[in-house]
């Protein structure tokens, strides 16, 4: 017989070859169970639902549900491209604000997640959760997710450093009165009263959602140059820019840490989930720090905002949806989960009845023992609506380059023309935004 | 060893198996999506499953829209400053450290190339706790030494984020190219030099009629790479700058638009577009760098 001509490291090189592949062609893993796969993108979320799950699976038996913590870039760009190329995606997902919009560029067909509208309606849960927080997750007057927070905003102040300035938290009640406070208090370089960022929308947005603008309308048409945008851009920027300035920023994580330790910015916007990193990020300041409701317009005004959001929707492509959906609904509105979950993340349900339980009354002492659960709680029915689009984080960055240019402007020129130029700039990256979603065919 | 008609056959189409996993999966992942992203170039789509016939649109769109001009003007930027910076410091380092009488030449080199070895993402990572105002590395040595105030927001002012990217680059790839620039210099005859020397040329005549035609091929080289690589820039503003293109899109590069375009906002025909203008672009660019040097008509090329 014939040697291969090769040699024999060769031969066995093909050999191995052939039977790997028809191994891997061939060889199919078969599952007994139902499994649910779920997605999140926040630690503290993926920690607490890893203790609801077992209660899930002990009540439907054989079926498994795997959490995955999956970085929140990674699960928007992984699930846009799984949804695009139909590959195999998980059950559950959760998806955060600002990225759910983009999940709804195609034809409403092809939207990647269930539309949950019915189920919504049917069980009640349109009038049992606050339904300013559907909005974000709607498209064409659809329901594709279901919201897992309200995240009204309050403001975390430094009340030791405030105190030792002789500043009555509780006397504060309009921004012209926390601006007066701002300009005494202030030490240029050294101390600001509030983190303010001058070329990041996540504080002007703040403002804006306050006034009742955003982003975008109901319709979902770019609105960011309206009346009330330009009113927030010209009463925001003098607080960052220009010599008479109240707030700065340094950044985030360890550095916001400093920051507030060494009291280079006294208070801070505080949606409910900053406050538990707030206590685990900077333990030393228990009992110096306290919350107060933000400042209102004018007297008698909303005092409060929206900052983040998560939707959980359930994908096209699971082979369980009814369960997919008990799930949703085990994780979302079990009151004694929520109730616990709360002590947990600090975050605030979107069921109405979960906030009466103990949990929500009870005083924290890092925040001077105020009862930061019915603080919040009273804030969320007044919390705005926010209108998503697929163009969203278009639209953020160009409100954010119109940020920037007024600062500049405003940093070289003073009041001098101010308005008119922010009123331009506002237009210019509006009709960006609009120039670009004129191209998609699939509105 | 009697050879039958099958191993005759076998020594004709052989290589032709062997090169064949090869050749499949360069069809498929390198010639197929070359071709693909053309065709892709002239739809506006939502996803490869949705897409609208738009012709040239995408790029007569391309040449209205903001965002593409602003890649464009930062990218370009960003190139001329590895050319003019980063090269002319290369070279300065490759010649200081060919020099014998500087000791500890080789720790030198090493040290100069090492941040090549860690990658974009790490240096990156790096970069951005150094510029961290207030408390970062970069901001108290400036504030120390020259009295530079603190809280300078290198990756927060529309101003300094291109200065604070080619920093970057520069501590990442002076080392690199220099490397190939000890290497044309060792190449140069010395007889030349003494040459030179004999008919009483100084150093600096002698760098520009010695040495600079010598490591002329290299040079070329390292220019052309240099700028496809700066045309290619990608990881180190999206990481540096948190994922985003930093304020007043300061720090957008044309790969990043198209990233953008592609994957965030999912037109992968606009995001084609793009790809194609940059190839375009980078090729003309290169073949004129090539002409200038005289690379293209083999002069020690």
């Amino acid at each position: 017989m014939p040697s291969f001509p090769y040699g024999k490291a060769a031969f066995s090189f093909v050999i191995m070859a052939l039977i790997s592949g028809l191994f891997v062609t061939f060889h199919r893993v078969e599952s007994r169970k139902t499994t649910l796969t779920m997605w999140t993108f926040a630690e503290t979320h993926y920690a607490a639902y890893r203790k609801a799950i077992p209660s899930f699976e002990a009540a439907h038996p054989g079926v498994t549900v795997k959490v995955e913590h999956v970085n929140g870039q990674a699960v928007t760009s992984r699930l846009q491209a799984a949804f695009h190329a139909n590959l195999n995606v998980p059950d559950v997902v959760e998806v955060e604000i600002s990225s759910a919009g983009s999940f709804f560029r195609g034809p409403l067909e092809h939207v990647g997640f269930l539309d949950l509208t019915d189920r919504v309606k049917q069980s009640g849960l349109w009038d049992k959760m606050i339904q300013a927080r559907f909005a974000p997750y709607m498209t064409h007057g659809r329901i594709f997710g279901l919201p897992h927070d309200v995240h009204p905003v309050m403001l975390a102040c430094r009340r030791d450093l405030l105190e030792k300035a002789g500043v009555d938290m509780n006397r504060i009640e309009t921004w012209d009165d926390f601006i007066k406070i701002g300009r005494k208090v202030t030490i240029p370089g050294k101390q600001y009263l509030l983190e303010l960022s001058d070329s990041g929308t996540d504080n002007i947005e703040v403002m804006l959602f306050q006034r009742g603008g955003g982003y975008f309308d109901p319709q979902g048409k770019c609105s960011f140059d309206n009346e009330i945008a330009v009113q927030t851009m010209l009463f925001y920027v003098p607080l960052v820019a220009g010599k008479d300035k109240i707030g700065s920023t340094l950044g985030a994580n360890q550095i916001l840490t400093q920051a507030v330790e060494q009291g280079y910015m006294l208070c801070l916007f505080a949606p409910d989930w900053r406050t538990k990193g707030l206590e685990q990020d900077i333990p030393r300041m228990s009992g110096n720090m306290a919350l107060m409701p933000l400042p209102a317009l004018k007297p008698g005004g909303l005092r409060t905002s929206t900052w983040g959001g998560t939707m959980l929707g359930i994908t096209k492509k699971s082979e369980h949806p009814d369960l997919a959906w008990e799930l949703a609904q085990h994780l979302y509105l079990d009151k004694p989960q929520l109730a616990e979950r709360f002590r947990d993340t600090n975050i605030l349900p979107c069921l109405r009845e979960a906030w009466n339980q103990a949990a929500f009354q009870e005083p924290r002492p890092y925040w001077s023992n105020q009862k930061l659960g019915a603080m919040y709680a009273e804030l969320a029915p007044q919390v705005p609506f926010q209108y998503s689009s697929p163009y969203i984080v278009t639209a953020k960055a160009k409100f954010g380059e119109a940020l920037v240019s007024c600062v500049q402007y405003y940093n070289a020129n003073g009041e001098s023309g101010f308005e008119e130029y922010a009123r331009k700039r506002l237009k210019q990256s509006a009709n960006e935004v609009r120039n670009l979603s004129a191209r998609n065919p699939y509105q | 060893m009697k050879e039958t008609s099958f191993f005759r056959l076998q020594h004709r189409y052989a290589p032709y198996l062997f090169v064949s996993p090869f050749l499949f999966l360069f069809s498929v992942f390198g010639v197929y999506p070359i071709f693909k992203s053309l065709q892709l170039s002239l739809y506006i789509t939502n996803g490869p499953r949705d897409h609208v016939f738009v012709g040239l649109g995408n790029f007569q769109f391309l040449l209205r829209d903001p965002d593409f001009h602003t890649a464009v003007w930062n990218t370009i930027v960003f190139a001329l400053c590895s050319v003019f910076l980063q090269l002319p410091l290369s070279l300065g380092l490759a010649i200081l450290l060919s020099q014998k009488w500087l000791k500890g030449r080789a720790f030198f080199r090493l040290a100069f190339f090492c941040p090549q070895l860690v990658g974009q993402a790490f240096v990156a990572v790096l970069f951005g706790v150094l510029f961290v105002p207030k408390f970062g590395l970069i901001n108290q040595t400036l504030f120390s030494v020259f009295g530079i105030p603190d809280d300078t927001k290198w990756l927060q002012n529309p101003s300094l984020v291109m200065p604070a990217l080619v920093l970057t680059s520069l501590w990442m790839y002076v080392g690199f190219n220099m490397i190939y620039f000890l290497a044309a210099l060792q190449g140069v005859d010395l007889e030349l030099y003494e040459a030179a020397k004999v008919d009483g040329a100084n150093s600096r005549q002698q760098f520009f009629a010695v040495t600079l035609p010598g490591i002329r091929p290299v040079a070329v080289f390292v220019l052309v790479t240099a700028t496809i690589g700066s045309f290619q820039l990608f990881e180190l503003p999206y990481i540096l700058l948190n994922n985003s293109a930093g304020p007043n899109k300061s720090g957008l590069t044309l790969v990043m638009y198209l990233f953008q375009t592609g994957f965030v906002t999912g037109d992968l025909g606009y995001a084609s577009a793009v790809g194609w203008t940059l190839a375009i672009g980078v090729l003309v660019i290169s073949l004129i760098q090539m002409r200038i040097t005289g690379a293209w008509k083999g002069e020690n090329a």
